[in-house]
């Protein structure tokens, strides 16, 4: 009898422990990842989140490839293969997979799938979500620009100032709030703010023309800083135009974003792609594997940025980083003199930053 | 009466001997300890500042590194500020060249930096390569420098000066707690005068003036007592025989007159009768014979309740100021309920179940006897108090926080009800006055101590002394007398029942009183200081001791305020306006907090508390007698009393509750703020209330 | 006169036998716990300086479980204090990933640990074991994720030898204190019961002399004297009445 019954334990235990292995290896999470210009590496700290938290997922990367014809057919394969999750990168991806939250097409958006974002700048004001606390939609996701005082502070930091200059696009929304933004900042953190908005030629198109010489008006009225903010038009034209009138001047620039740092601003606090990759991917664990429904996850970003710093330009505007900025912030130095700085290092684990990614461009 | 303060005087001054011997004495240990620490620390502090200024050295070489020239470091100073932040014992610090010019520099620099600097020893160590540091002591500061080299090549020297005065500032705190030592010592003084000394000599001396005053009167009967044998046992004795001879010579007397009397003639009869008037006379004047049979002895009982009672409390007074963070640290969460309530739940349960449990208990050490019964409940509490000291988790921590309740209830009522049967109606006030005594002083010394001892020896063992104290209750309760007293006219005491309650609690003159003035008093009583100080001084960063330092400015405020409040209202019988007054202050003492939220604010609050309460507090159950006579005729004292008090103590189960619902919703100050708005908004209503012509004393219409 | 005499006078030892023991208690306590902090601080400096690289080497996109350069870092740290015994990294379910020692890698830490870092509100936390103290930084990536935890072994040695020293010459000083106070309080309270005693004394006295019908001397400056004052007098006034009826009885024929 108790033979039995251990026996039957036995089994018993033994079934449970296969459920649990086969629940295990069987079925990985379905993903459906549509980018906007191939593979960053967003998507590879996608990957790596899981692959670190040992979570099986098979990833569909779609790529639209600048292409907004090809969304009809990916939206119809979604339809097809019901995916777990789908990822988009890019406000333009997200709205079209999702729509705006007061404009929803059931025969067109997806309605019925989690949806993760990653990489929309401004998710309430390109209507992605009502509110960043709690979505309210089978959405949820993560943005990328540092909060506007973050950056101011980071800024203070490298250098105090009281003065603040920008350039910004009047005909781009997002640049025109976060314009608003620094004007109240400097309300409570005490300085004054020169705000210069980009021409429009007759056709009320935005033009580079005039850039250099508001760069040196800028000076001239004794701004401490360029600060550059997350400009699509700016990102075109800061690299030819913009920085090298400042550098003339000896006006150092603060970047915004990776994709400005990479025109050759002195500093910047940026999302790490790979970092925002990999908190996109603890969104998506948080809807796949904890089961919390995307209408309760916040839209948020990094807690931390990274704060980089162009190690030859601070050089030949003759402004060495603070000591303490040694401690986090990102240097970046160009490829031959970054061998021998990471030998001289007295902290040998720092890594010489690697240029950042190849491929530049913002999101949309 | 003369003798009572003459003995009090006694006390004071042995006191004051006592006293000055202790603090000579704490002025030698900490002296002492000065040296060791002074001996000790520095070694370890330059050791510590060693691996900071490596740390420092390493940021620097690393800048360097990256190609930036080392006279024209950017935001050295800055570094060195946020090294003084971390670590406070850091007065300056330098770089200098090879030279041994200051390149970058920030903090207080001693006098003769500059020199010590350029000292060739001092230069010599930008040339090692090695880990070295050097110390030496220049002006206020132990200056350590080290090398700031980049293989092989020299940069320069930084230094890292430590305030020499660094060990006073850790000693000053210690010497905090050395203060609240010394006053805890003074109370232990007189409760202990009053034990081991005290409760002999002072019923000794009380029996002589009672007898003096006896005499005074008239009164000659002669008591058969039983005289202990020391001064005031034999100084009675020679009283007695005095009284004895007095009423030999009166019985002779009188037998002499009765014996003439009844053999007399009827003239004779005549001559006898001015003898016979003085007689009379004399019989109206005093009294001669023996006394009725005396509570004998009951005095000297009453006092030997006191110590096991002041143990007792002690050991739950001991908690009060870290058993909130004793709770957070164990806290498991409780889904659907916030942490800030989860930790308030084991004060409120304790409150509830002394609350609940009292009317009960008091009827059940009635039969059970008061020994027995405040036995029982040290027993209890003892337990509770260990399983608390071991308590695994917040589930069973709860059900050892219920067992300490139900013993502290237990021993409460019982030693309550051990004083009633002990004291009559004239000495009831005095017997009560013993009673509240021993609780306040272990309010006093309990909450401090705790505090200390929490903090050096860990919470768990800390409730360990407390299982301890309670402990020693039992074996001083053990020795009480095992006869018990039955008052004549004792009848059995209970709980009120349903009717009352709602008939009172829908009473708009008892509500006015008890709604308004008993129960927001409690509820911010229990909120503010068993709950939010605790738990706001831990989170701003201070320590468990803090808290009980708090607390003990709260007790300290009533021991002083109580008595005289008591006497002053007690004298111009407008106990209703020292209840508002009192009222308004407490409702006052929370909004200071809007001022500033440093430590200092708070004692601020502590102090304005503990004065609102005491000025209210013996006023508040005066009143109920003043004022609800008419519901007292119809329910009886008991009711309307068991009704009030039961009241009272929901509103101690209700503060800790009402405190962590407005922590969620405000954070720490703002529960402060709301809590007294609360207390003061109702501070305000009662003076309303009792404003009119139906609450003006009739002060001949109660005796 | 004996008992009262002793009983005040153990009160006084009794109460600056608490009054030293708690003051040499605080100190000892005191000292342990500053001793403690400042070595603990020191190892967190270094602590410090690997969290910074660890968090360089995270922003930069590398992985936690993949610093290839850590246990090197942590050999490198290690020999920059001779106090440390060992440092481990180790992750959320208490494996150990990185450590000084080779073979520590793959093993489980105490689950002390992982308890005491759960339960620290900020990034820094410790353990006290009776051999060895941890102190601990908990590292966090870009968004506030704990990845894992940082554990520096130090030795406990130090921090008991000094603390052997101070509570040993803390002790002498309060034994020698208390002695002192066991000398002089005796003879300090006795100034105080002398009188006391004088008034007892006096009172003894006169009450000794209640029935002498010669009035003798008051013993003046005694608390006393008003209530002998009117036993005496109340004492009269009864005998008084008492001779007064003799008196009437006795002329009575």
């Amino acid at each position: 009898m108790i033979r039995a019954l251990v026996a039957l334990l036995f089994v018993a235990f033994a079934l449970a422990a296969d459920g649990d292995a086969q629940a295990q290896t069987t079925r990985p999470y379905r993903i459906y990842a549509i980018t906007f210009r191939g593979m960053t590496d967003v998507e590879k700290g996608f990957q790596d989140y899981f692959a670190a938290r040992r979570i099986p997922v098979q990833i569909t990367f779609r790529d639209l490839n600048r292409d907004s014809t090809r969304m009809p057919g990916f939206l119809e394969e979604i339809r097809r293969t019901k995916p777990d999750l789908i990822y988009t990168w890019g406000t333009g991806n997200t709205l079209a997979v999702a729509g705006t939250y007061d404009n929803v097409d059931p025969s067109v958006h997806i309605t019925d799938i989690p949806i993760v974002f990653t990489l929309v700048a401004a998710p309430v004001l390109a209507k992605v979500v009502r509110d960043l606390k709690n979505s309210g939609r089978n959405v949820t996701g993560v943005f990328h620009v540092a909060p506007t005082e973050a950056q101011i502070r980071a800024m203070a930091s490298y250098r105090p100032f009281k003065s603040l200059g920008i350039l910004y696009t009047p005909t781009e929304q997002n640049s025109v709030v976060v314009v608003e933004e620094v004007r109240e900042v400097s309300k409570r953190l005490g300085f004054s703010v020169i705000a210069k908005p980009l021409k429009l030629d007759a056709n009320k198109k935005v033009t580079a023309e005039g850039a250099q010489d508001m760069v040196r008006e800028l000076k001239q009225q004794n701004a401490e800083w360029l600060y550059l903010p997350p400009d699509t038009y700016l990102g075109t034209i800061a690299k030819n135009v913009v920085i090298p009138a400042a550098m003339q001047v000896g006006l150092p620039a603060f970047a915004s974003t990776e994709q400005l740092m990479e025109t050759g601003a002195v500093a910047g606090l940026v999302s790490r792609y790979h970092a925002i990759g990999q908190f996109t991917a603890y969104k998506a664990e948080q809807i796949l594997v904890n089961k919390v429904s995307p209408a309760k996850i916040p839209v948020e970003t990094l807690t931390r940025f990274a704060l980089q710093v162009r190690m030859d330009v601070a050089e030949q505007l003759k402004m060495p980083p603070p000591l303490p900025m040694f401690n986090y912030a990102e240097l970046i130095v160009p490829k031959a003199e970054a061998a021998a700085a990471a030998a001289a290092a007295a902290t040998p684990a720092t890594p010489a930053a690697p240029a950042a990614p190849a491929a530049s461009a913002t999101p949309k | 009466m003369l003798e009572k303060n003459y003995l009090w005087r006694i006390y004071w001054r042995l006191a004051g001997v006592i006293m000055v011997c202790v603090v000579v004495a704490l002025a030698v240990v900490s002296y002492a300890s000065h040296r060791v620490f002074d001996r000790e620390l520095v070694p370890e502090t330059e050791q510590k500042a060693a691996t900071v200024g490596a740390s420092v050295r390493a940021l620097v070489l690393k800048a360097t590194g990256y190609g930036i020239e080392f006279a024209q470091l950017y935001g050295v100073e800055q570094t060195f500020a946020e090294v003084f932040e971390e670590n406070p014992e850091f007065a300056y610090m330098a770089i200098t060249n090879t030279d041994g010019n200051v390149l970058f520099a920030r903090g207080t620099e001693p006098i003769g930096a500059r020199s010590h600097f350029r000292n060739p020893v001092v230069l010599q160590i930008a040339h090692e390569t090695t880990d070295l540091s050097k110390a030496a002591r220049v002006g206020q500061q132990y200056i350590v420098s080290m090398p700031i080299n980049d293989a092989g090549k020299p940069l320069g020297v930084l230094h890292v000066g430590i305030d020499a005065a660094f060990v006073d500032h850790v000693l000053l705190e210690v010497l905090l707690d050395v203060v609240v030592v010394l006053v805890v010592s003074l109370f232990f003084t007189l409760e202990l005068l009053n034990f081991m000394a005290g409760a002999r000599l002072a019923s000794g001396l009380g029996e002589f003036a009672r007898q003096v005053e006896r005499m005074r009167s008239g009164d000659f009967t002669a008591t058969a007592r039983i005289r202990a044998n020391d001064e005031i046992g034999r100084l009675l004795r020679r009283i007695d025989s005095a009284i004895d001879h007095l009423n030999v010579r009166y019985e002779f007397l009188v037998g002499e007159l009765q014996d003439k009397l009844r053999t007399a003639s009827a003239p004779r009869r005549e001559a006898l009768k001015p003898a016979q008037q003085a007689l009379e006379q004399l019989g109206k004047r005093l009294r001669f014979g023996s006394a009725p049979e005396g509570s004998d002895g009951d005095e000297m009982n009453l006092n030997r309740v006191r110590a096991p009672l002041f143990a007792f409390i002690l050991a739950e007074e001991l908690t009060r100021s870290y058993l909130p963070s004793y709770v957070n640290q164990l806290i498991v969460a409780i889904p659907g309920i916030s942490p800030q309530v989860v930790i308030g739940l084991p004060i409120m349960l304790f409150m509830l179940i002394v609350a609940i449990g009292q009317p009960y208990l008091g009827s059940w050490s009635e039969r059970v006897g008061r020994r027995k019964a405040m036995l029982v409940g040290a027993v209890v509490a003892t337990v509770g108090f260990t399983g608390t000291a071991l308590a695994y988790n917040l589930y069973d921590l709860i059900l050892w926080r219920s067992l300490c309740a139900l013993g502290y209830a237990m021993v409460f009522v019982a030693a309550q009800g051990y004083v009633l049967d002990r004291t009559g109606q004239q000495n009831r006030a005095q017997g009560f006055a013993l009673f509240i005594g021993a609780i306040m002083v272990a309010t006093v010394c309990g909450p401090s101590i705790g505090g200390i001892l929490a903090d050096n020896i860990g919470f768990r063992a800390s409730f360990g002394v407390s299982a301890l104290m309670a402990l020693a209750s039992i074996l001083a309760i053990a020795r009480l007398p095992t006869t018990e007293v039955k008052p004549a006219v004792a009848k059995p005491t209970r709980g009120p029942r349903m009717r009352e309650i709602m008939a009172l609690v829908t009473n708009r003159r008892f509500m006015t009183l008890t709604g308004l003035a008993a129960m927001p008093a409690k509820i911010i009583l229990t909120g503010v200081c068993f709950y939010l100080v605790p738990l706001y001084i831990v989170s701003i960063g201070n320590t468990s001791a803090m808290a009980g330092r708090m607390l003990m400015v709260y007790a300290v405020m009533m021991v002083l305020i109580v008595p005289l409040s008591a006497s002053l209202s007690d004298a111009t019988m407008r106990r209703d306006r020292y209840v508002s007054v009192g009222l308004i202050i407490s409702g006052l003492s929370g909004l200071l907090l809007l001022l500033s939220d440093s430590f200092l604010v708070l004692f601020g609050v502590v102090f304005l508390l503990g004065l609102g309460q005491a000025l209210s507090i013996a006023a508040q159950s005066a009143l109920v007698a003043e004022h609800c006579q008419e519901e007292i005729r119809i329910y009886g004292h008991d009711a309307v009393y068991g009704v009030y008090r039961l009241l009272e103590r929901l509103g101690n189960a209700m503060g800790p509750l009402i405190a962590s619902l407005l922590v969620i919703l405000w954070g720490y100050q703002g529960a402060f703020v709301a809590l007294s708005a609360l207390v003061l908004f109702c501070g305000i209503a009662f003076t309303i209330a009792t404003h009119g012509s139906e609450w003006t004393p009739a002060a001949p219409a109660h005796p | 006169m004996g008992t009262i005499r002793v009983r005040f006078i153990i009160v006084a030892l009794v109460v600056s036998f608490f009054a030293v023991g708690m003051a040499a208690f605080l100190n000892y306590f005191k000292y342990k716990s500053t001793i403690a902090g400042i070595v603990k601080s020191r190892v967190l400096v270094i602590g410090r300086n690997i969290e910074n690289s660890v968090q360089a080497s995270l922003s930069v996109g590398m992985q936690f479980m993949e610093l290839g350069t850590m246990n090197a870092l942590l050999q490198r740290e290690k020999a920059s204090d001779r106090l440390i015994r060992g440092i481990d990294v180790f992750d959320q379910t208490g494996q150990i990933l990185y450590s000084t020692e080779r073979a520590r890698v793959g093993e489980k830490v105490a689950s002390t640990w992982t308890e005491a870092a759960a339960r620290s509100k900020t990034t820094e936390w410790g353990t006290e074991a009776t051999e060895e103290y941890v102190a601990g930084i908990s590292l966090k990536n870009n968004f506030d994720l704990t990845v894992g935890f940082l554990a520096m072994r130090y030795s406990s040695e130090e921090i008991e030898r000094a603390a052997k020293v101070a509570g040993r010459e803390i002790l002498l000083a309060s034994i020698f204190s208390f002695l002192g106070i066991a000398l002089i309080a005796p003879l300090a309270l006795i100034v105080v019961i002398r009188r006391f005693e004088r008034d007892l004394r006096a009172l003894e006295a006169a009450a000794s002399h209640l029935e002498d019908r010669a009035e003798p001397a008051l013993p003046t400056g005694s608390a006393f004297d008003s209530a002998i004052g009117n036993l005496r007098s109340s004492l009269r006034d009864a005998n008084a009445a008492l001779d007064d009826l003799r008196a009437k009885l006795d002329a009575a024929p």
